[in-house]
Parts: C-alpha cells; sequence; structure tokens
C-alpha cells in the first residue's frame, strides 16, 4: 500500500475507533513515520477531497463522514458519540461503521430535537426531510458551507 | 444538508435565508446516499463515486434533474 493510502485509512479507524480526530503524531504513529511525511500526505489526501483541514494544514476538520470538531449531527453507536459534518453524514456514520446507532439533530427552522433510531437497513419510518441549499455540481465550491 | 421537522418549515427557513427551496429528500433516500457514499468507507479499497457514478445513484433514489448533476452549469450558488 502507498502511504497516502496508509494515511487515510489511519485517520478513518483512529475515528472510528475513538470518535474524535488524530493528531499527525498519532497518524505517524499508527503509519510508522515522521509527522512531515503524514503532513505531505494530508495535503495530497485533502487535493484528492478525501480531508478537508484546519487553517496551516495540520488538523482535520473533515474526513466525510466524521466531522473533526462538534457539530449538531450526531451518531450514536456501540457507546460512542460521533460528529458528522451534515445531515446527509451523519446517516454515513452509521453506514460507515456497519453498526446500527442513534441519529440526533434538530429540525433547522425550529430547533425540535430529532431522535432517530437507523439500522443497517435505514431509519426507523419518519416523515422528516433532507434539505440542500447547494446544488451538487457546487459543493466543493465551500464544502463546510454546504 | 440539514433535516427539517416538515415541507413547511423547509419553506421558512429558505424564505428567511432568502434562497429557494431545493428538491425535498426523504429519510429512506437519504439512507440510500448514505451508504453509496460511505459504506465501504473503512476499507482499502473505498473510493468518492465519479460523476457518472454520481448520475447513477440518484437516478436510483429518484434523485434527477439539474440540480443533482454533479456537472450541471445551470445553477449558481444562489
Amino acid at each position: 500500500m502507498d502511504l497516502d493510502l496508509d494515511v487515510k485509512l489511519a485517520i478513518y479507524h483512529h475515528f472510528a475507533e475513538t470518535a474524535r480526530r488524530p493528531s499527525p503524531e498519532e497518524i505517524a504513529g499508527r503509519v510508522q513515520v515522521d509527522v512531515p511525511a503524514v503532513l505531505d500526505a494530508y495535503q495530497r489526501l485533502r487535493a484528492q477531497r478525501v480531508l478537508v483541514l484546519e487553517e496551516g494544514g495540520a488538523s482535520i476538520r473533515m474526513a466525510p463522514p466524521f466531522s473533526g470538531v462538534p457539530t449538531q449531527h450526531v451518531a450514536e453507536v456501540a457507546g460512542k458519540r460521533y460528529f458528522a459534518n451534515c445531515a446527509w453524514d451523519v446517516f454515513g456514520v452509521v453506514a460507515a461503521l456497519q453498526e446500527p446507532g442513534t441519529v440526533h439533530s434538530r429540525c433547522e427552522q425550529t430547533g425540535e430535537p430529532l431522535r432517530l433510531a437507523v439500522s443497517l437497513g435505514g431509519p426507523e419510518p419518519s416523515d422528516w426531510l433532507f434539505h440542500c441549499a447547494v446544488p451538487a455540481a457546487h459543493w466543493w465550491d465551500d464544502i463546510v458551507f454546504t | 444538508m440539514l433535516f427539517f421537522r416538515s415541507e413547511e418549515k423547509v419553506q421558512e427557513w429558505c424564505r428567511a435565508q432568502g434562497i429557494p427551496v431545493r428538491p425535498l429528500v426523504r429519510l429512506e433516500q437519504l439512507w440510500g446516499l448514505a451508504t453509496a457514499w460511505y459504506a465501504t468507507r473503512l476499507q482499502p479499497d473505498s473510493r468518492r463515486p465519479q460523476p457518472a457514478e454520481i448520475r447513477e445513484i440518484f437516478a436510483r433514489l429518484g434523485l434527477e434533474g439539474d440540480f443533482w448533476d454533479p456537472q450541471a452549469d445551470r445553477f449558481g450558488q444562489g
């Protein structure tokens, strides 16, 4: 496997195991390379739209579906609480972990809480809706806004 | 990419934000999107869908039209 793939997998497995973003030092330890090599890989993965980095390039803002920062979208799976980037990604956490969970979010207009059981067959019946303000062709123009 | 309790609440939110109401997605459709994008994300051979695959995924889920076209140039950020 190449370094970028090793780093990508190390990032995703860190999120899955700990429900928080890894530091470059933690990834360096997992992959057995030095920190500058990890940071170079971060830049290549950012260019491939695998990662969204914080300013400075050393901290992971998004490794979709996982969020490196707290958000209103939380997937509770196997006793851990994972932050997701958006409504799509909070379902994506359950799909990625391949374990049933409970999704917590809210109605953006009223603040009414959403609590939804999600199995590997999908969410429990619900008439809530998903809305995306940005057309698909422009999602990556500003992925944090999207 | 947000959740709403009802179509009425989407309309209220869009009016307040000054943006158009976009196509609404049911949660079972959203689950289809989530699994298509992320079900293999922790595996070594995982990769992001390419535009032709994205169109197929959207069409399979009943999400069609320029809004869902990953390469459409007819929409602004509006």
